[in-house]
Parts: C-alpha cells; structure tokens; sequence
C-alpha cells in the first residue's frame, strides 16, 4: 500500500510516500481542536513515528514554530535543523491552525485531504481544559514539596519518551540505570517496544492525585493509571491517556504514545501515556 | 554482646495538635521520661536518634538539634533519621545498635511529624514524597495509587477481594476506639467501610490511614544499666532491616514486600523464635492491602491467604491467631510519618508489660512484633521484643 488513511496513536492520519498528515481527531464546530493532553508536539512525533513505521530513515527535519524541538529529538532521536543544516535536511514539519501537522519531503507538492471524521467535544470542557494548562504553565505554578525538576527530567527524557532500556546481559532493563549490575557505566541504549499489557491499574480520584495535576484532575474526573508488563519484559506505571474512555481491565493490551503529562514552573512534561489497542 | 532493653516509652496522642514540634516532642520525651519506673535523669542519655520526613513544621535541618534543646538533652549527640515512614523504625535500630556496638548504655529512639499544619495544596505536594518522584509521580500516583495497584494484583492472583480489606479496617477501628491515644477514636460498620469514597479504586477512604500529627519517643538501656531503672524491661530480642527497589516495576511482585519477608526472617533468626509466638503486632498498615500482605510476608499467613487471616478475624484483639494492630494500627491510631515506628514500640512496651486498660490488654502477652514500612515498600525494620530476655 502507498497510501491510506487511518488512526494512528490516536489520531487521524492520511500518507502517501512523500507526506505523513496527523490531525486531531477533535472538533468544536467547525474548528478541529486538540484533546486534553496534545498538541502540536505530540502530533509532530507521531507523524515522524509513522514515517518510521514506514520504513523511512530521517536524520533530521526542519520544525515548523510551535513544536519543542528538545523533546521532539528526545522522543523520536531525530535532530532538528538549525541555519546551518538546514540544506541538508530532506524533509518539513509544517503545522495548521487547525490541530493538524504534515510532515512532508521538501520540494514535493502534494494535495492534502480532507479528513471527515471528529468527534465533537463539550466546548465547557475543552474551554476549561486549554485554561487549567494555560494556568499550569504558568512560571508562578511552582512546587512546594516533592517534584520532578527540570535537570531531572531532561536527564530521563530519552528513556522516557523514547522507551530508550539497557540490555545488562540476558535482562533488559528500563528505566535505565547508572551503573550496571558489576557496578560499571552501561551507555548502551535499547529500544523497547512501546506496547504492554495491563498488570494493574487504578483510577484515583481528583483528590487523591499529586499536586501536579490539581487543576486538570477534577476536570477530568480523576486519574487512570496502568502498571504494564511491556511486551519486551521490563514493567512501567502511566498515566492513560486523557481524551479517550478508559475502562481498563487487566490483561488489557496497551500502546504507549507521547503526550502531555503536566506543566510546572513554564515547562511542559511530556511523557508516555498509555490507550488501549 | 550486650542485651539491649527497653526501659521506658512514650508518646502524644495522634490525630490533629495544636502543639508545634517543640511542645510534641517535649511532650513525648516527657511521658517517656516520667514511664521509668526508677530514678531517671535525661542527663544520662549517651545518644539519640530521631525520626522525621520534615513534613511540617517548617524547621527542614537540623531538626533534631531544635528537639533536644527543648527536652534537656543538650549535648546530647544526635541526629535526625530519614526513612520514610520507617524512619522511627530505623532510630530504633540505630539506637540499638549504638548500644550493642558498646559505645553507649543509654539511648533515645524516637520520632515525630506534624503534617496538619500546611494547607491542602502543599500537603499534596508532599503525599507520596517518599514514593518513586521521577517515574510514579510523573504517572499520577501518590502512595492510595501504589497500594491500590498492588490490592488489585493481589485480587487477581489469590481468592481475595475487597471485603478482606474492609474487614482489616472495621478491625483496626474496632481496636483503636479503645485506644485514648488513636487519632480515629471510633468503631465503623462493616457497611459503612466497604461503602466509603473512594479514592484510588479499589481503595476507599476507609482502607486509608489519616494524616497525623504526633511524636513518640522510647529509652533503650544496656542490660549492664537496665536494673537502674526498672524491674520489668522489654528486651529487644531481635533487629531486622532490609531495603527493595524505590519503584513497582522494578520489583519481581507487587503482591508482596521483599523488604518484610527479609527483615522479619532476619529478626525472627536474631531472636531464636517462629511467628507463632508473637502474641501481638504493630502491623504497618498505612493502607489495608498493607496489613493484608504483611500477614503473610511476617509468616502468620501463607501466601496467598492474607485475605482468609483477614476475613476469618484471625488478627482480632485475643481472639485470633495473633493481635494484629492492638493499637488501631496508622489505620485508626493515625500516621504521624516519622513518629510510627516508635509509636508501635510504645504500644507494644505497654502490652508487654501490662499497663494497658479499658479491654485492650492482650492477654497473657509474652512476646511482640513491631513491623514499620517506608514508602510503598522500599525500606522495612522488623523488631521482635519479649519479657524474657532470651
């Protein structure tokens, strides 16, 4: 097949050889809307993702402006072009207006189509979501106690985003660890397949949930939260994503996809959450 | 080697304080202080190490110079001990230790937290502080999420549900009603527990320890000093610790604690016993998927019948195999982080030696068992503790 269209981490998509489009498979009238922890960021890895899929190489791509370039290249291992290689990159991220990004071979004209299927979303709620991140990111929305700071995450992005393990002999272990089990540096890197099935899972209520997520837990009502053994061994707890129903049971088998996890001190955190496949 | 015993042991009542640390803490060391039965002067303590996260208030360092100051123990060589909530616990060994290394004869173990005195926000911020920060909270979880996902496991894997759990809780509030001490001083139906909010499914508010304030503080003395203070010492007749991963998923099972399982072996080793004589148990049971595990990693359960223990009763108050949370446990008696593990110690210093009133007294109670827990399982003290010396 050199074409198609789909849903692809849960949202839409439409290809050929020389584009990837991803949109959002939201809608509030007439204007296509992100869901509760996407963005552009997060359509933009998927995009490249599938490109991946494909069977594509990208060493690197030029990013439209609206994109994190940082966790892009953390999640997906794809630099970002600057002035200076810019030349030498052979493909485009542009994104619309309308929660959609084409990730695109230079040079090549194409015709985008056009998607029909949404779902339509509470406008309240979308409304209330967009404003508590709007809140969130603020600089002042800083910790008072326990947190993940920014060297601290920045230091496990690769692993947390990329599902990047470490191969210590016959185990596979994720998250990475420092030192090995003979206590000496491992830098080796392994990709972990990013599916698992559901060993547990909980949903906590609004209050029951970190600081972090105060502001968009009661909007959500709660939080869903899976234990996985993922399908190459290691095991992981996350977050399930926000714009999709969760009714989770175990055995259940899971993909994990980059979205928003929260924002603190003006930073989003992007992270892996998990849908149900 | 020396013999270490327990000669005198104390604490606050739990539950909301309008005291700040200081008078906490002086109040503890105070009614530790006036428990020995003979001459005793605070300034015969050789060391102390104190239990605390720091939760609340507000003095993050140097903590246990500022409690020392306030119960005539100046210059008395201390330090704060961190662990979570098994913090108390290991002063307590600490302190033991510090006498069976011979370079003290009397020691202070205790511990303290104030956790109501920040507002709702901040206090969330600092739930779940001792769990695994980078990846568990990034996934939504403070310590209701941990054990909820370890009491669902557990459900599926052995014939159990959540009525066990709820039968844990209307046990631990049936004890702690008795206990003038208990934060939560009041009996629940079973109705009522299985019915309660629910706060990380499964878990509802009723299988959730409070958030206390409180501290407790005991004296541990040489067996070459003990005679100078009382005629009935509680000897510690076995010290057991271990550590496990921080995270769930770095461990082989979430349906048992291998921190438990190894420092209570290695207590009940020290102490030349099997889980059968222990008379009494200060489980720690922040959550009662918790207590249930423990059950069966503390040997009074086989594995994968912690949920029949439960629904049979056979941790009821001299009813069952053995007491289990006499006390109320931190499920009724309140959680006051670094204050439990030598709360538990007060406990089982008063069953041991008889001066329990108003029907809580386990009978003929020869031997006990102190089991304190830090975070979702990540460090654990065992203590054993008897009227006989051996």
């Amino acid at each position: 097949m050199t074409s198609g269209t789909d849903v692809w981490k849960g949202y839409l998509l439409a290809w050929d050889e020389t584009y990837t489009l991803i949109q959002s498979p939201f809608s509030k009238g007439d204007d296509r809307v992100f869901g509760a922890d996407s963005d552009y960021t997060t359509l933009a890895i998927a995009a490249l993702q599938h490109r991946v899929s494909l069977g594509d190489t990208i060493e690197c791509i030029s990013l439209a402006e609206g994109v994190n370039g940082s966790i892009f290249t953390m999640a997906t291992d794809v630099d970002v072009a600057d002035e200076s290689t810019y030349d030498s990159c052979k493909w485009d991220l542009l994104i619309g207006d309308d929660a959609t990004v084409v990730l695109v071979q230079r040079d090549v004209q194409i015709e985008l189509p056009e998607l029909e299927t949404f779902v339509e979303v509470d406008e309240d709620f979308q409304l209330a979501i967009a404003g508590a991140w709007e809140k969130e990111l603020q600089e002042a929305h800083v910790s008072q106690g326990a947190y993940v700071s920014r060297s601290q995450y920045n230091e496990g992005g690769v692993a947390r985003m990329a599902l990047s393990g470490q191969q210590f002999g016959e185990l596979l272990v994720w998250p990475p660890r420092q030192l090995n089990e003979k206590g000496d540096r491992e830098d080796g890197r392994v990709s972990l397949t990013p599916t698992g099935n559901v060993a547990s899972w909980t949903k906590l209520s609004a209050a029951g949930a970190p600081s972090e997520f105060s502001l968009r837990a009661p909007l959500l009502g709660g939080l869903t939260t899976v234990f996985l053994d993922l399908d190459d061994g290691p095991k992981g707890v996350f977050l399930m994503v926000d714009d999709e129903e969760n009714d989770v049971k175990i055995g259940d088998a899971v993909e994990l996809v980059v979205r928003r996890i929260y924002a603190q001190e003006g930073m989003i955190r992007y992270g892996l959450r998990g849908r149900i496949i | 080697m020396v013999d270490v015993a327990v000669v005198g042991a104390g604490q606050t009542k739990y539950g909301n304080h309008a005291l700040g640390l200081k008078g906490m803490w002086a109040e503890a060391a105070l009614n530790a202080f006036e428990s020995v039965d003979g001459d005793f002067s605070p300034s015969q303590i050789d060391e102390a190490f104190i239990g605390s996260i720091a939760f609340g208030g507000s003095q993050l360092g140097n903590t246990a110079a500022l409690l020392t100051e306030h119960s005539a123990m100046d210059g008395v060589p201390v330090r704060r001990v961190e662990n979570a909530c098994a913090s108390s616990g290991f002063a307590f060994r600490d302190a033991w230790m510090a006498i069976k290394s011979g370079q003290a004869d009397v020691v202070v173990a205790g511990g303290i937290e104030k956790m109501n005195d920040l507002t709702p926000e901040r206090k969330r911020f600092w739930l779940g502080v001792s769990g695994d920060t980078e990846w568990e909270r990034l996934a939504g979880l403070t310590f209701p999420g941990t054990y909820a996902l370890m009491a669902r496991r557990y459900f599926h894997e052995f014939d159990s549900n959540h009525d066990d759990l709820v039968h844990i809780s209307v046990k631990n509030h049936a004890h702690g009603a008795m206990n003038p001490l208990a934060h939560i001083q009041k009996q629940v139906s079973f109705e009522k527990a299985a019915g309660g909010f629910m706060v990380a499914d499964p878990l509802t508010l009723y299988d959730c320890c409070p958030t206390s304030d409180g501290a407790s503080c005991v004296i541990l003395a040489a067996d070459h000093v003990v005679k100078q203070f009382t005629d009935t010492p509680v000897w510690v007749r076995g010290s057991g610790a271990s550590s496990d991963r921080l995270a769930l998923h770095d461990r082989p099972s979430i349906t048992q604690l291998k921190a438990t399982a190894e420092a209570s072996k290695r207590a009940y080793q020290q102490s030349g016993i099997t889980p059968r004589d222990i008379d009494l148990a200060e489980v720690h049971d922040c959550f009662t998927i918790a207590e249930l595990m423990a059950t069966e990693d503390l040997g009074f359960a086989q594995r994968g019948q912690g949920g029949a223990f439960a629904r049979e009763g056979r941790g009821m108050l001299n009813q069952g195999d053995v007491t289990i949370n006499s006390s109320g446990g931190l499920k009724s008696k309140g959680h006051p982080l670094g204050a439990t593990g030598t709360g538990q110690i007060v406990e089982v210093f008063k069953q041991l030696r008889g001066q329990v009133a108003d029907g809580r007294q386990v009978r003929d109670a020869e031997t006990a068992l102190t089991h304190n827990v830090g975070g979702s399982g990540a460090t654990c003290a065992v203590h054993v503790l008897g009227r006989e010396r051996q």
